[in-house]
């Protein structure tokens, strides 16, 4: 135990060394593959993955879902997919969106047309998640009934509550979105 | 693809180790056994202030193809006498190696994970139960047994007229030197009980 501690004031210093350059990639990087994260996904305790590497993880033990880094409770419908303006670029995220999380991050219709959001390349399925913060909340709450996990003591985040409101007035909520965005197609 | 990921990782995480705090400071080391990352050979310090201090321990790291998502294979090459590894085969028994093992642990958090185990034994769930009874029932005659070893086996400093004195008695009469050692040590160095327990 001594030696462990002693190891962890040592190790944020070796961190400050690299170059700005080097420190910077590794922020983005995968905790489980090393290297920059793709597809990338946030669990609610803020540690970063590629989808395919958490997914393997959680696949891997089916009854200890935990965080790879912080050991906090996870579970695949409470990781936050993030889209980085170079990845859309690079790549198409719709060929991402199969190995991601069922369930409300495939739910396209409702978050297609959210305003701030380009329709122009009719990018349903990337739309998802993306600056629609409200909108995270209302599909979140879609699947409540069947997929209410216990969230992490700890990891609980201000998005967190949220997800904790009734789900009859996040259904609300929903229509009337969904109404707007019937709206803004058909004005 | 899982093979890649591991051999990717490894690659990644052997460049990490060799620029640790930890490699300067001479505490762990980490040396490629094959080119295909499937293999490696650790080194840690016996840590100080401990029965270990001053001897060089040598681990067998074998990573499998399923690797990160599930831990290295870890055992001692160079003999210890320590409740949690077994004094014959280097087996260890530690949390992190099983089931607590995460996927964003890496080689150097393993080996860290072991030097904090050398320093700081848990007898209550050994992997030798010979030792973890002696540590707990005797801690001096532990302490002095597993420096003995340290300087036997690790190249640690200090010897023991005492120790080496029953030795010689028991391979004079043709018992093999490390399991004089082995029988010695479990019996807290009592030469009759030693002796009667490898000849009957
Ligand atoms: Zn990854
Ligand atoms: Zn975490």
């Amino acid at each position: 135990m001594v030696i462990a501690s002693e190891a962890g004031p040592s190790k944020s210093g070796r961190e400050k060394e690299g170059s700005p350059e080097e420190k910077d990639d590794r922020t983005f990087e995968c905790n489980i593959c090393l290297d920059t994260a793709k597809d990338a996904v946030v669990s609610m305790c803020g540690h970063l993955f590629c989808w395919p590497c958490l997914h393997q993880w959680l696949d891997t033990r089916p009854t200890r879902q935990v965080c790879p880094v912080c050991k906090a409770a996870i579970s695949e419908d409470k990781v936050i997919p993030l889209y980085g303006r170079g990845s859309t670029k690079q790549e198409d995220p719709r060929n991402k969106v199969p190995p991601r999380p069922p369930g409300q991050r495939t739910e396209p219709e409702n978050n297609g047309g959210f305003p701030g959001f380009g329709f122009g390349d009719g990018g349903f399925h990337m739309s998802f998640g993306i600056g629609a913060f409200p909108f995270g909340f209302v599909t979140s709450s879609f699947n409540f009934g069947d997929h209410h996990h216990q969230r992490p003591a700890h990891g609980a985040g201000r998005g967190m509550a949220l997800l904790d409101e009734d789900p009859f007035v996040s259904k609300i909520f929903l229509w009337v979105a969904a109404i707007f965005i019937m709206w803004l197609f058909y004005a | 693809m899982a093979n890649n990921i591991a051999a990717q990782r490894i690659q990644r995480e052997f460049k990490e180790v060799i620029k640790s705090d930890e490699v300067a400071k001479c505490a762990i080391r980490v040396e490629l056994v094959n080119d295909n990352y499937t293999e490696l050979k650790g080194e840690i310090a016996g840590p100080p202030d401990t029965p270990y201090e001053g001897g060089n321990f040598v681990l067998e790291i074998k990573v499998p193809e399923t690797y990160p998502f599930n831990p290295p294979k870890v055992r001692f090459i160079t003999k210890i006498w320590h409740p949690n590894i077994s004094s014959v085969t280097g087996a260890i028994c530690l949390d992190i190696l099983r089931d607590q093992w995460a996927a964003a642990m890496t080689l150097r958090t393993v080996l860290l994970s072991l030097q904090a185990l050398m320093a700081a034994a848990e007898p209550d769930d050994p992997q030798d139960a010979v030792v973890a009874k002696q540590y707990k029932d005797d801690q001096e005659m532990f302490r002095l047994t597993a420096k003995h070893w340290t300087a036997k086996y690790a190249g640690g400093p200090g010897g023991n007229p005492d120790f080496e004195m029953k030795i010689r008695r028991l391979t004079d009469m043709g018992v093999e030197e490390d399991q004089a050692r082995v029988a010695l040590s479990s019996y807290n160095w009592d030469l009759e009980r030693a002796t009667e327990q490898l000849f009957s």
